[in-house]
This record gives structure tokens, C-alpha cells and sequence, in this order.
């Protein structure tokens, strides 16, 4: 699964975090109070002008801190209302439809279809939800307003900020209420869909190796089903042991008797998982045996991943802190999923030989402990025992750094290698490799012109595992913080503008969200080809991006005007909620678990943090309308 | 029970509506000055467009003024706190077509922070004053005009208001709604409420406002008592009954004596209201019998 931007936990980002909002916000109050005040003496004069302006302004504070909880659930009461007139149960409904044709075209015969079905459901209901939440909020208010109901209720003693706040809590209900029905029916939709059972035929079964108190091991293969079919063994005490196919595996119960042994397969196991990762933190060593903090380039334009040169010494290093031997009292499982880069074809079927080591950043002690055949995206699983017997390779080596002030480093000091420490027959993985909880996993590609790519959540310890119910529940609550942001958007954007507006401008907001990371790349003048000026020309001139544009007036008049809007493309940016950091679907349909530091509770208070001063500007726009207008 | 009390003052109150642009499309209302007294009814009279309901909304806060100031209660109409003691009845009761009587009057009680028994007390209070017991649970998308207007007029009394203002509140009302509206607000006056009205129907305003505004092309041509207003100094009418022809032509040459022009003296009639009512009445107090209107009824 690919992780971008992995976020920070919540004690390390809440302080930085935090401060930078007020600030932000502090910026947008000045702001809004210079310009509220402009408009008022433009409208009235300086004198009463101003008076106007900071009335309004204490006013609205007041509105804010004076709501009366029981008005705010009556108009919550009428949004739900409304929301049920407008037929919002029918999204539910062409959501069933859409189910029951999925199951027609989703190939549960493909190697992945837990993940298949996840990602559907959870697309899906993201799409039907914010295209409700977005047609609920952005055209409630002008409707009362256009209908005139609005009246009714301004003359009552309502304040705007109730109005605002009961549309959006109103909205929030439905949309919740909503999805937690969803949720539900997907949840069935996938488990149902991918559930399936296997038959195994004594015929096809031979025999194994001696037989033992009359009674003969058994090896071969399950009947097909769903596309796949799984090698299945029976020891000689009939307990028999079905192999994991397609992401997983069944339990089997051997009856009958020796002569005619009858199998009873039971349902998928291991399909749906939240596995909790421990991620460790990615370096390379180049060719040369020095540390770097990228890879090789092989001319990929992603970034992301880094990628080390087989049949050298070049490795990717990922070294994990607060390893515990309470935590894995048997041993590490690593779990990967690496790109493989070749070359040359060589014999496709087969894939890349690769080793992984494990690295005492101490002793400098190293051992090989599996050499594996990698294809591409393939996850593999190693697990290295407690007692490390079987090993390919042991060696003390330090790492090698260069730094432009200290010149080279090595670590440990190569006058302090013990190299008697690679003799032994033996190694314990917390006596030997762990040292003060940081162990070193050394990811090498064995064959020479092909290469192995790396990004740092590639490569993981698989510390536990979670309820994949919660997970899925989990992964729904990243479109309700989607849902609510939208809502948000479009009843701010509906107290000044009309429904079809509204409603543009909120999917302004939602596009601008989901490529604000883009957004801020182009600000920052990280993107090739120039800024939306240089672009237009370019796009005129069918010029592409890596040329620099001929000198003149043209070019110079296009660069200057991108320095202006590249300021305005970072405020935008920066005040768009970046919607797909809300987006858990990978999480689930991988099957990891969302863990709640960071990744529940930080997007949170970011959507919180975007709906405070979004309500409160959706609270001074309604004040300051003449809703009779 | 006109008290010096004022419940509503506008000072030099202006509204000019602009475009999108910012350019003076229609100067709607020109400074006026006004003060309504608590216990009075006060009615705001002009053709369409006279300013009527924009002098109606500026007190009531849905619009801002561009010049002047309106104040009710002594607060700026801009304060949310006067709302607490306003009923307010739009010219079409805008109600949420999708609720039914008591979700409507549930609604607007609950935005004004009432307690639950009391709420609910009030509610059936209003739903029989107005005579819609048989229709509460029915949506308001089923009602007709009057019943619509009735339910409107119930959720602008839900909070028992000391200033209620109505604007064009016969409006879709038939000759019976209309009395009945009339004999409301008369009744609310009693009680002591102060009742803004506005209206181009002259009747109605006639015959329940105590003071009366004219208004044409926002500007206040003519403010007083409708009392005195109404009454045509230089002329006297003589109403009578049992009178011979012989009398009648002794009464026109003593007028005729003293200079006087005799403009008409006949039969008065009564107002097309009157006689309606009074058919209705009579076809209530006796099924199946036909009405006879006119002079010789008893009017």
C-alpha cells in the first residue's frame, strides 16, 4: 500500500499543528474584519461605516457563544425533515441496485477480491454520499430563501449561526444515518461475495511419504473454485493443513475412515485482515557502500519509490525502533511488497532472487537469514525465528556515511568490529540483532542488472492483528469526515450564493481539496513546466515541459504573473481541506489497520479544524444578507 | 388601552434597492418617520410598490436600511432579542409545505426556546382558535389558501406576542375568514397588543385600524386617526327609517331653505359583506329555506 505523506502522531504534531491554525485563523480574522470594514464605509460612510462594521462583528461573536441548544435541534429536526421530502432515502436505494449489478462484473476470481470488493463498496459509497451531501447542503438555504420560509424563521428569535449549525448537524444526521446503513449492506455484500467453500476429492489426492499405523500422509489439490484451488496436505494422523492461495487459506477436517477418508472444507480464513504494521525508517546503500538517503532513479517520474542496483552491495535499509521481545516473544515477521525493476526479461515466470538480512546497528553484525524469488508487487512473508539456525550468510560491517562538515563516518567505528561475532552457528534475535530495541532490516536484489524498488511503508513488521469489522467501520469514517466537510462547504457557500452556485463553488472546494497537495507543489514551483501561465503557453505552442521557454516579453510577462497567482494558488491550498487524507479505502481493501494515533485522530481534528472557521464564515455571510432581498 | 408607550419607532428610515453592480434600481422608501403606540392598531395603506412591506420588513429586520433607523421595543430592528415578543404574518404564509399543523406551530415554538408542556399547551390552544383541529395531521402541501392562512396566522400568535405584524392579512381569506380575521385582530387589541397592519384593501383597514399610514412611492402622504381622516366634514347624511314621501319632500325643501344641496336621500344599502353574512347566516339558522336579502330583511 502506498503511504505518501505518513503522518505524524499526535503528541509530535498536535503542538506545531495547533499553533499554526491560530495563526492562520488569526490572518483570516484581520482579514475579514479590514474588509468587512471597507464594504461598510463604502456603504455608509467612515464614521457610521465603522460602527456598522464592529457592531456586526460583536454581534456575531455574540450569535456564536449565545446559541440555544434547543433551537439548534429544531432546526436540525427540520433539515432531517427535509432531507426526507427530498427522497434522500433513494441514494439507498440506487446504492442496493448498484450492488446487486456489481456482483454481476466484480471477478471474484481475481487473485486480490477481498480487496476488489472493499475497494468497490467503500468508492461507491463514497461517491453517492458526497454527491447527496453535496446536493442537500448547497440547496437547502436558497430554496427557504427563494421560497420565502426563511421569513418565518428569521423573525423568529433565531440567530444565523443556528441556522447554519442546524442545517449542517441536520444534514449530518441524515448523512450518517445514511451510511451507517451502507456500511452495513456492503459489509454483507463483501464477506457474502467472496465467501466460498472448496470440495477435495480423495482420487485426486496420492500418497505422501510411508504410512504409519496403517494410516498413508496424503498431498494434492482441492477442486476449483472462485478461479483457484489450493494444495492441500493430510499427515498420517489425519490432521490435514490447506495452503494459503489468493490471499487465503481454509481449515479442512479429515473423517471417514483410512480406506475412505472423507474432507470437510470450511470457509476462506485470513481474507480479511487489519494487520497492525510497525514501519520502520527507509535509507539506501549505494553501490559504492555508502549511505544515502535515495535510491537509484530508473527514469520512474514517481518519486515515491527508490530503487537499489541487484548483484552489488547496494541495499535498502529500513531500521526499526521499540522492538520488544515481549512484543514478538517468537520472532519477527516481515512482510513485504516490493517493486521489482527489470533490465533484461530473463525467465519471466520466475521471479528476482533477493536476500533479507537482519542488522545489529550496534555490533555491526549482519545475517542473511532468507533469499527469496521476488515478482513484481507480490506480497511475501518471512518470518525470522527467535533462534536463528538456518542462515545464508553472516558478516560485521559497518555503515558508511559522508557528511559535508564531518567528512566520513562509519558506524560502528571500524576499529571496534568484532568480527568473531559472525562465527558462530547460531544467533538470537534479541541477544545478537536487536540492540536497545533498534534492529536493521537489509533488503538486497541477488541478480546483477535488475533492481529491486523501495518506498519506506514497503517493508513492515506485522505486530498484530486487529478486528477487520472495526477496520471496515473505520475506513467509513473517513468518508462521514468527508461527508461532514462537504456539508459544511456547501451550507457555508449557500448562505451568499444561489443553489446551482453553491453547489459549483463546493465542488470547486471538493476538487481543489482532493489535489491540494498538487496545489501546493505548483506554489512552490515544484512542478514541471511553470505555473498556469507558462502552461497556457506552452499548451498553445505545443512546447513540452522539460524546455525552456525562448526568452522575451512573452515568457517574462507569463513568469511574473505566475509569481502572483502561485501566492494565490498557496492560499488556496492551504485553506481546502486535503480531502483524499480522509480517504481509508487503501487501509481496508489492503488490509491494515487504521490505527487510531495518528491516523483516526489527526485527520480529525484537521476536518475539525477546517469546520470551525468554515461555520463560523457560513454564520457572518447569513448575517450580513438581507434574506428578504 | 392605547398607552404612550412606543412600540415601534422608524427615524428617517430609507431603503433604496440596488443591482448586483451597486446601481440605485428603486428608492423604495423615503425617510420616513413613524411611531405606533402600544394597544393601538395601526395600518400602513398604499397602492403596490408604495413601500408598504418594505417598511414592514425593515421593522421586522429581514431588510437593512440604507439610511435612518428603525427601532422595535427600543432595539435596532437588527437585534434578534425583539423577536421574542413579535408575531409576524408573511403576505403568503411561507411555511414548510412538507410538515403538518402541529409539526409547523411544534417548529416554530421550539425557536422560541418554550418548554415542552407549555409548547404543546399553546399548541392546541391555537390549532382550535383557528379552527384546524380536523386537519393537524395533514400536511400543509393539502391546505387550502384559507387553511393555510389560518395555520399562519396561528404560528405568528404561538409565542402570545406583544407586537404582531401582519402584512395584506385578509389576503385569500373568503368574506367569512375575513370577519373572523377582523374580529381577531380586534380581539388582540383588546387584549392589549399592539398590531401593525399593512393592506391596499380599504375596507379592512377601515374597519379595524385605529391609526392609518398612507404611503405612495415611499412617502408618507397622510398619518391620523381613521376616525377622523374618514370623516367628510361638509357633508351630513341622514339615515331613517319609516319616513312617507311627503316627509321626504318636506326634509329636501328644508334644506333646500337653509342652502343646502340635497346630494341623495334614499334607501341606504349595506356592503355586499353585510349581505353575504347575512345569507349565510340565515342558510346556517335554517337548512333548506331560501334567503331573501335586501332592503326588506331587516337591515
Amino acid at each position: 500500500m502506498v503511504i505518501e505523506n505518513p503522518l505524524p502522531h499526535f503528541a509530535e504534531w498536535f503542538p506545531a499543528a495547533a499553533a499554526s491554525w491560530l495563526l492562520v485563523v488569526g490572518v483570516l480574522i484581520v482579514a475579514a474584519l479590514v474588509l468587512g470594514c471597507l464594504v461598510s464605509v463604502l456603504r455608509y460612510g467612515p464614521r457610521l461605516g465603522f460602527t456598522v462594521a464592529l457592531g456586526t462583528a460583536v454581534s456575531g461573536v455574540v450569535d456564536l457563544v449565545c446559541m440555544s441548544p434547543r433551537r439548534v435541534a429544531a432546526l436540525s429536526w427540520l433539515a432531517v425533515k427535509e432531507a426526507i421530502r427530498r427522497r434522500v432515502i433513494l441514494v439507498f436505494v440506487l446504492f442496493v441496485v448498484i450492488l446487486l449489478f456489481a456482483g454481476w462484473f466484480l471477478d471474484v476470481g481475481s487473485s486480490e477480491p477481498a480487496k476488489l470488493y472493499l475497494s468497490f463498496v467503500l468508492t461507491a459509497t463514497t461517491y453517492l454520499v458526497l454527491l447527496l451531501a453535496l446536493f442537500l447542503s448547497a440547496f437547502s438555504l436558497p430554496t427557504d430563501v427563494k421560497s420565502r420560509t426563511i421569513q418565518t424563521v428569521v423573525t423568529k428569535p433565531v440567530r444565523p449561526s443556528e441556522i447554519v449549525l442546524g442545517r449542517m448537524l441536520g444534514f449530518t444526521i441524515v448523512g450518517t444515518a445514511l451510511l451507517l446503513l451502507m456500511s452495513v449492506v456492503s459489509y454483507f455484500f463483501v464477506t457474502r461475495g467472496v465467501s466460498h467453500t472448496h470440495e477435495v476429492l480423495a482420487e485426486n489426492l496420492r500418497p505422501a511419504g510411508p504410512a504409519v499405523d496403517g494410516r498413508q500422509p496424503l498431498s494434492g489439490t482441492t477442486e476449483s473454485s472462485q478461479g483457484h484451488r489450493h494444495r492441500l496436505f493430510v499427515d498420517a494422523a489425519g490432521k490435514g493443513v490447506i495452503e494459503s492461495e489468493f490471499g487465503h487459506w481454509h481449515e479442512i477436517q479429515v473423517g471417514g475412515t483410512s480406506d475412505k477418508p472423507s474432507f470437510e472444507v470450511g470457509g476462506p480464513e485470513g481474507m480479511f485482515q487489519a494487520r497492525v504494521p510497525i514501519y520502520g525508517k527507509l535509507r539506501f546503500r549505494s553501490r559504492e557502500g555508502v549511505d544515502i538517503d535515495r535510491g537509484i532513479n530508473v527514469g520512474d517520474e514517481w518519486f515515491y519509490r527508490s530503487f537499489i542496483q541487484g548483484g552489488s552491495v547496494a541495499a535498502a535499509i529500513w531500521t526499526f525502533s521499540n522492538i520488544r521481545e515481549s512484543q514478538f516473544p517468537d520472532g519477527l515477521p516481515v512482510e513485504m511488497n516490493i517493486e521489482v525493476f527489470r533490465t533484461y526479461k530473463g525467465n519471466i515466470e520466475k521471479g528476482v532472487l533477493g536476500s533479507l538480512s537482519l542488522r545489529n546497528p550496534r555490533t555491526g553484525l549482519i545475517v542473511e537469514v532468507k533469499v527469496f524469488e521476488s515478482k513484481d508487487f507480490t506480497p511475501l512473508f518471512i518470518f525470522v525465528p527467535r533462534k536463528i539456525t538456518e542462515f545464508s550468510g553472516a558478516d560485521v560491517i559497518s555503515s558508511k556515511r559522508e557528511t559535508p562538515d564531518k567528512g566520513v563516518e562509519f558506524s560502528p567505528p571500524q576499529n571496534l568490529l568484532d568480527r568473531r561475532l559472525a562465527e558462530r552457528k547460531e544467533f538470537d534475535l534479541f541477544n545478537d540483532l536487536v540492540a536497545d530495541g533498534e534492529v536493521e532490516v537489509w533488503l538486497r536484489c541477488l541478480e546483477p542488472s535488475q533492481y529491486f524498488g523501495a518506498g519506506q511503508p514497503d517493508l513492515w513488521l506485522h505486530a498484530a492483528d486487529a478486528s477487520f469489522e472495526v477496520n471496515f467501520f473505520k475506513g467509513y469514517f473517513g468518508i462521514w469526515l468527508q461527508m461532514v466537510l462537504v456539508i459544511a462547504f456547501g451550507v457555508t457557500f449557500s448562505t451568499f450564493l444561489s443553489g446551482p452556485v453553491a453547489m459549483l463553488a463546493t465542488v470547486g472546494a471538493m476538487i481543489g481539496g482532493f489535489f491540494s497537495d498538487f496545489l501546493t507543489r505548483l506554489s512552490q514551483h515544484a512542478v514541471l513546466g511553470g505555473g498556469p501561465f507558462e502552461a497556457i503557453i506552452r499548451l498553445v505552442r505545443q512546447e513540452n515541459l522539460m524546455t525552456e521557454l525562448e526568452p522575451g516579453l512573452r515568457t517574462t510577462a507569463a513568469q511574473m504573473a505566475d509569481r502572483v497567482a502561485e501566492a494565490g494558488l498557496w492560499v488556496i491550498a492551504h485553506i481546502l481541506p486535503p480531502f483524499t487524507e480522509f480517504n481509508y479505502a487503501d487501509w481496508v481493501a489492503y488490509g491494515f489497520d487504521i490505527t487510531w494515533d495518528p491516523w483516526i485522530v489527526v485527520p480529525a481534528l484537521r476536518a475539525l479544524a477546517f469546520l470551525v472557521p468554515v461555520f463560523v464564515a457560513g454564520c457572518f455571510f447569513l448575517k450580513t444578507r438581507e434574506v428578504a432581498q | 388601552m392605547q398607552s404612550s408607550e412606543v412600540v415601534i419607532e422608524t427615524r428617517s428610515l430609507s431603503k433604496v434597492y440596488r443591482d448586483f453592480w451597486g446601481r440605485q434600481k428603486v428608492r423604495a422608501l423615503k425617510a420616513l418617520d413613524l411611531e405606533i403606540r402600544r394597544g393601538e392598531i395601526f395600518g400602513l395603506l398604499g397602492p403596490n410598490g408604495s413601500g408598504k412591506t418594505t417598511t414592514v420588513k425593515l421593522v421586522l429586520g429581514l431588510l437593512f436600511p440604507t439610511s435612518g433607523q428603525a427601532l422595535v421595543f427600543g432595539r435596532d430592528a437588527t437585534d434578534v432579542k425583539k423577536n421574542e415578543r413579535i408575531g409576524y404574518l408573511p403576505e403568503e404564509s411561507y411555511l414548510y409545505r412538507f410538515l403538518n399543523a402541529e409539526e409547523t406551530l411544534e417548529f416554530y415554538g421550539r425557536l422560541f426556546d418554550m418548554p415542552a408542556p407549555l409548547r404543546r399547551q399553546r399548541i392546541a390552544d391555537l390549532i382550535e382558535m383557528v379552527g384546524l383541529g380536523w386537519a393537524k395531521r395533514r400536511q400543509l402541501r393539502e391546505y387550502s389558501k384559507g387553511m393555510t392562512r389560518r395555520i399562519g396566522l396561528a404560528q405568528a400568535l404561538i409565542n402570545d406576542p406583544e407586537l404582531i405584524v401582519l402584512d395584506e392579512p385578509t389576503t385569500g381569506l373568503d368574506p367569512i375568514g375575513c370577519r373572523e380575521m377582523k374580529d381577531l385582530i380586534l380581539r388582540l387589541r383588546d387584549e392589549g397588543k399592539t398590531i401593525l397592519m399593512c393592506s391596499h384593501l380599504l375596507a379592512d383597514v377601515q374597519d379595524v385600524c385605529d391609526r392609518i399610514g398612507i404611503l405612495y412611492q415611499g412617502e408618507l402622504q397622510e398619518l391620523g386617526r381613521v376616525d377622523s381622516l374618514l370623516k367628510v366634514r361638509d357633508t351630513t347624511e341622514i339615515r331613517a327609517t319609516g319616513l312617507s314621501e311627503a316627509c321626504q319632500a318636506e326634509i329636501r325643501q328644508v334644506i333646500e331653505r337653509h342652502g343646502g344641496q340635497v346630494l341623495s336621500i334614499g334607501n341606504p344599502t349595506t356592503t355586499l359583506e353585510e349581505l353575504f353574512l347575512h345569507i349565510i347566516r340565515e342558510s346556517e339558522a335554517h337548512p333548506g329555506r331560501r334567503v331573501r336579502g335586501g332592503a326588506g330583511n331587516g337591515h
